[in-house]
């Protein structure tokens, strides 16, 4: 077998890429990493409303250290980044392999045209001859998974994003992604006993650079082959038939899914819609934008998934053996705490938000003892350390007489001093719970996201979903709009009721809502109904998520913007049903942390 | 529609009911339908040349028509070759006609809202969403078929599957080679007939290959009809509208084949000869057009300041330099040919060229590429469109908005870009910029 010449790399991204062919000229090929910090490059020559993955790939495949590209028309996106990689003109050797949409006899026998014109293209350019024997020790072997793991399944998943998923749910990932790892059926042995062993002179058997010999056309009977395989591939979802895409939900040893979605990837997001209708696997969306930002809110929907996979694992336990052996730490249905042993029951709950910190103390039976609220300003930890002062000093206790002190919200894992944290999702849905138990739904907005969490009779979560990483719907838009206005948020909260005039205002962008916002006001819109319409359009964006997760009445609204009488009765409106809230809704999160923390005890 | 507050106010009943009462919705939707078919007819709108007239009247029958017998109509994408269902008696609706029709009735942004309610991504296609928003809640009743071709875009892929399973039914997906060779239309012909197969197999009907024939010569007429209008629209003033023009384009798409489409491009062309001239700005358009949008529409419908002389839409196959590979008498291979070659097919150089053969055409002043909302094709191409022209010396404008969705356009922002790049025109027409 011949050795693998030096300095031929092909950057790829789709998993239909023929990279046992390249492999058999010799060349190595490196799935394109698109974890770049920034499109700019990618948003002045192509659009910004590309998916992160296509403009991530313009941007690395037009680094210098790129030479050799093939890419697929897997997508419109990917079709693009060809066309901009060609305008630019710096590659040595960039192929677009046209990929059929189906399977049959007739799509096989044009893709196999296609990959043979590759070959003679890549050869002509290279100077390599194909190897067959090369391409086949290139084959990686398909062996299914049955380990305990996590399926990352839907769109490209930057490695980092693979890291944070396997970080954040102390389980192995299974890259399942458009461009996971590839499983090709495995060559059939005619084509292994047709790789020459070594080289013979005394055969003096001329081949040509596309391994055609008078021995018997080697690179034609592995294409004969070879296309089929790459087409029998698990489909992805840009191919017309995708029932196979079932096997990939269930799996043996499948604890659960994470589906990605990504910005301007419309394939997945019609997968998700389907799939997650599958209540057999605990399944969680995450949205991204194709880069490794946005990682805080990430980091809570990771953590919160893991929650529900151990409440679900320690459910299965508890309706099976239960262990004989107690141990040695207690352990909730959503964290895992250490026990420290005070006299008197105290347990202190802090939520970190973007906006505010609230702390609060319960007692050993539940009761709030104090509770606090601070705007949380620049810097989280401060505010959480005068928070926890200021709680303490109100229910006359010293740190000394917490047992447990239990943080959440955005800031939870920089808080010094804390016992464990729990994700706001869980806590927001324990402190709804106490504060109305009859809520089956929790809307909760607060200052960086919004998300809605729907309830068992219970107080359980049965599901939640937040939103993006767009600001829309949440506490920070209303807080631009009212700065917009020249509106303090007090006034803007009440002026909306009093409106005449239905308006409406985009329910989609931040920054076109703004725009729109100026232009009403230089049409001298009433502020009145132009707030109406901004809430209106919160409570559109918001009831477009509870429809997502089944939200059912009573509702109940938490965080900062529950106070905000005209988005609570545009929800209501646009429910159809009451949107209850309470005095304490703002310090449902923490009151959650500490009653969760008192119950782990 | 006539009167904004009233279609405002028709939208929103529309809309009011869409969760609790699909079949209101539905019925409440074909009442505003049905009567805006009726004035159109009767009342044009002012100022339009009696064939953009005819245009609009031809939108409304077929897609209203569609829509008010849908077990016999076929769901369609806008690039699908129509000639098999015109032979043998089908309506074909587009999602883009679907879309259009909703939008006109201001009845889009609550369906666009169930859509994405029910997990259609916020990025998707306005039209696209509208389409399955309707499906969804139910409004929209089981078809008698569904077909849709790889062009214009991945939401072809999606949308019809996606349908294909809420309905229960068969979709059939004819997938376009990007590369223009005898192998590609090959394929593709033969899709075109396991298309029809399944087509007689739905409706329980066979296509009578001389009416095929038939269906196919007319849209070769209707094609060169519209070709020899070309360098008329460079000097004559064409009376039109954004709406009038998707009118004609969804017709010339939907209805290609039938008697009526080619009598509407010849009528067209007669009121070419007939017209007054015109000195105003000619602008080449990419890509739908936001027809709700006032703010275009001020400075475009039916004014002396400036007029859509050609849209790559319309426009979208050129017949190649050199000719084609196959002619009318090869009906499937030549409907195949036209789809390989379609602009919105393959590279995006083929837009590049195709709007730089409409701009020297007409002698446009400018280009607009108008990047609709979840479009990647021509978003993804915007640029290079810009420089492609701006090198053959057309001034490009950018725009980015949403050809339906009235909620996702930026009016302000849009209104002054746009003016800008008038008056940009402007005043290269009177030698400041040249």
């Amino acid at each position: 077998m011949s050795e693998t010449p030096a300095g031929h790399t092909v950057f790829y991204a789709c998993k239909y890429t023929p990279v046992e062919l390249l492999a058999g000229f010799g060349a190595r090929c490196e799935l394109a990493e698109a974890d770049v910090s920034s499109f700019d490059q990618a948003d002045s020559l192509a659009h910004p409303n590309l998916c992160g993955y296509g403009k991530g790939l313009i941007e690395r495949l037009l680094a210098p250290d790129v030479h050799e590209v093939v890419l697929v028309t897997c997508c419109d996106v990917v079709k693009r980044a060809y066309d901009v990689l060609r305008e630019q003109g710096g590659l040595d050797f960039c192929f677009l392999l046209d990929l059929p949409h189906k399977r049959g006899k007739a799509e096989r026998r044009l893709f196999r045209t296609r990959l043979a014109r590759l070959a003679e293209e890549y050869a002509a350019y290279s100077g390599l001859s194909f190897d067959v024997g090369r391409a086949l020790a290139s084959f990686q072997p398909p062996l299914p998974r049955t380990d305990d793991r996590v399926t990352l399944l839907g769109a490209h998943a930057t490695r980092a994003l693979l890291s944070d998923v396997g970080q954040g749910l102390a389980l192995p990932v299974e890259n399942a992604t458009c461009t996971g790892p590839r499983q090709l059926a495995s060559p059939p042995a005619a084509l292994a006993r047709m790789a020459p062993t070594g080289t013979c002179d005394s055969c003096e058997d001329p081949t040509d650079t596309l391994g055609t010999s008078r021995m018997g056309g080697t690179l034609d009977t592995f294409l004969d082959w070879y296309a089929g395989a790459l087409l029998d591939q698990m489909p992805c979802m840009r191919m017309d038939d995708v029932d196979r895409r079932q096997d990939l939900i269930g799996a043996r040893g499948q604890q659960g899914v994470i589906y990605h979605t990504m910005k301007f990837c419309d394939y997945y997001g019609f997968e998700y819609a389907e799939a997650s209708a599958n209540e057999g696997v605990p399944m969680v969306k995450i949205e991204t934008d194709g880069t490794s930002q946005s990682s805080g809110q990430l980091r809570t929907r990771l953590a919160a998934f893991g929650e529900t996979l151990r409440g679900r694992r320690q459910s299965q336990e508890g309706d099976g053996e239960k262990p004989e052996a107690a141990p040695d730490h207690a352990t909730t249905g959503h964290a895992t705490v250490g026990r420290r042993g005070p006299t008197a029951t105290y347990v202190l709950g802090v939520d970190s938000g973007s906006t505010s910190t609230d702390a609060v103390i319960v007692d050993g039976r539940g009761g709030v003892v104090s509770q606090v609220i601070l705007p949380t300003g620049a810097k989280a930890t401060t505010a959480a350390a005068k928070a926890i002062q200021e709680v303490l000093d109100q229910a006359g206790l010293a740190d000394s007489d917490l047992s447990l002190r239990v943080s959440t919200g955005y800031g939870r894992d920089a808080i010094p001093g804390m016992d464990t944290s729990i994700t706001e999702i869980t806590c927001h849905a324990r402190g709804a719970h106490a504060l109305v138990p009859s809520a089956r739904t929790v809307i909760d907005i607060g200052g960086q996201d919004s998300k809605v969490i729907h309830l068992s009779p219970k107080g359980e979560v049965l599901s939640f979903v937040m939103n993006d990483k767009c600001a829309a719907g949440t506490g920070r838009f209303l807080e631009m709009m009212a700065s917009t206005l020249e509106l303090p948020l007090d006034e803007f909260c009440r002026v909306g009721l009093g409106w005449k005039h239905d308006v409406r205002i985009s329910s989609m962008c931040t920054v076109f809502a703004q725009s729109e916002v100026v232009s009403l006001v230089a049409d001298d819109t009433p502020t009145a109904d132009i707030v109406h319409g901004l809430s209106e359009s919160v409570a559109r964006k918001t009831a477009s998520l509870a429809k997502r997760v089944n939200a059912e009445p009573p509702y109940l609204m938490t965080g900062g913007v529950a106070q905000n009488e005209g988005v609570v009765a545009a929800l209501t409106s646009v429910l159809g049903s009451p949107v209850a809230t309470n005095p304490d809704s703002q310090l449902c999160g923490a009151i959650g942390a500490a009653l969760l923390g008192l119950e782990s005890l | 529609m006539a009167g904004f507050d009233v279609v405002k106010w028709f939208g929103g009943v529309a809309d009011g009911h869409l969760e609790g009462s699909p079949a209101f919705t539905r019925n409440w939707l074909m009442l505003g339908y049905q009567l805006q078919r009726l004035k159109v007819r009767y009342v044009p709108d002012k100022g339009i040349s009696p064939s953009f007239a005819e245009a609009y009247c031809l939108f409304m029958d077929s897609v209203v028509g569609a829509q008010a017998d849908l077990a016999h109509a076929a769901v369609v994408s806008i690039f699908t070759p129509c000639e098999i269902f015109h032979a043998m008696g089908v309506r074909p609706v587009t999602a883009e006609a679907i879309g259009a029709i909703a939008g006109g009735a201001q009845a889009e942004s609550g369906l666009i809202a169930h859509a994405e309610g029910a997990g259609i991504p916020q990025t998707y296609c306005s039209y696209h969403k509208i389409l399955m928003g309707l499906a969804e809640s139910g409004v929209l009743q089981r078809p008698g078929f569904l077909a849709c071709t790889s062009p214009a875009c991945d939401a072809n892929n999606l949308t019809f599957r996606a349908l294909g399973q809420r309905w229960g039914m068969p979709h059939t997906y004819i997938d376009v080679p990007t590369e223009v060779s005898r192998d590609s239309v090959a394929y593709v012909a033969d899709q075109l007939r396991e298309m029809q197969t399944a087509a007689e197999d739905a409706f329980h009907t066979r296509v009578v290959p001389e009416e095929l024939q038939a269906c196919v010569l007319r849209s070769d007429q209707t094609d060169q009809a519209l070709l020899r209008s070309l360098p008329l629209r460079r000097d004559r003033y064409l009376a039109n509208t954004m709406t009038t023009d998707m009118m004609l384009m969804l017709d010339t798409h939907l209805c290609l084949g039938t008697e009526r489409a080619e009598a509407l491009a010849r009528h067209s062309l007669a009121d070419l000869q007939a017209a007054p001239t015109y000195d105003g700005l000619r602008l080449v358009w990419a890509h739908v057009m936001p027809f709700y949008l006032d703010a275009l529409g001020d400075h475009l419908n039916v004014t002396q300041e400036a007029q859509v002389v050609a849209c790559d839409m319309t426009f979208d196959h050129l017949p190649p330099e050199g000719g084609g590979l196959f002619s009318p008498d090869e009906p499937y291979e030549y409907m195949a040919e036209r789809l390989v070659r379609n602009c919105f097919n393959g590279p995006a150089e083929r837009r590049v060229t195709t709007l730089r053969r409409l701009a020297d055409a007409t002698d446009a002043d400018g280009v607009v590429v108008f990047c609709h909302w979840g479009c990647k094709q021509t978003a993804g191409a915007a640029q290079l469109i810009r420089s492609g022209l701006e090198d053959a010396g057309y001034p490009v404008l950018v725009l980015d908005g949403d050809g339906v969705d009235r909620e996702n356009t930026s009016v302000g922002q849009t209104s002054t870009r746009f003016a800008a790049f008038l008056e940009l025109l402007q005043s290269r027409r009177a030698g400041g910029a040249a």
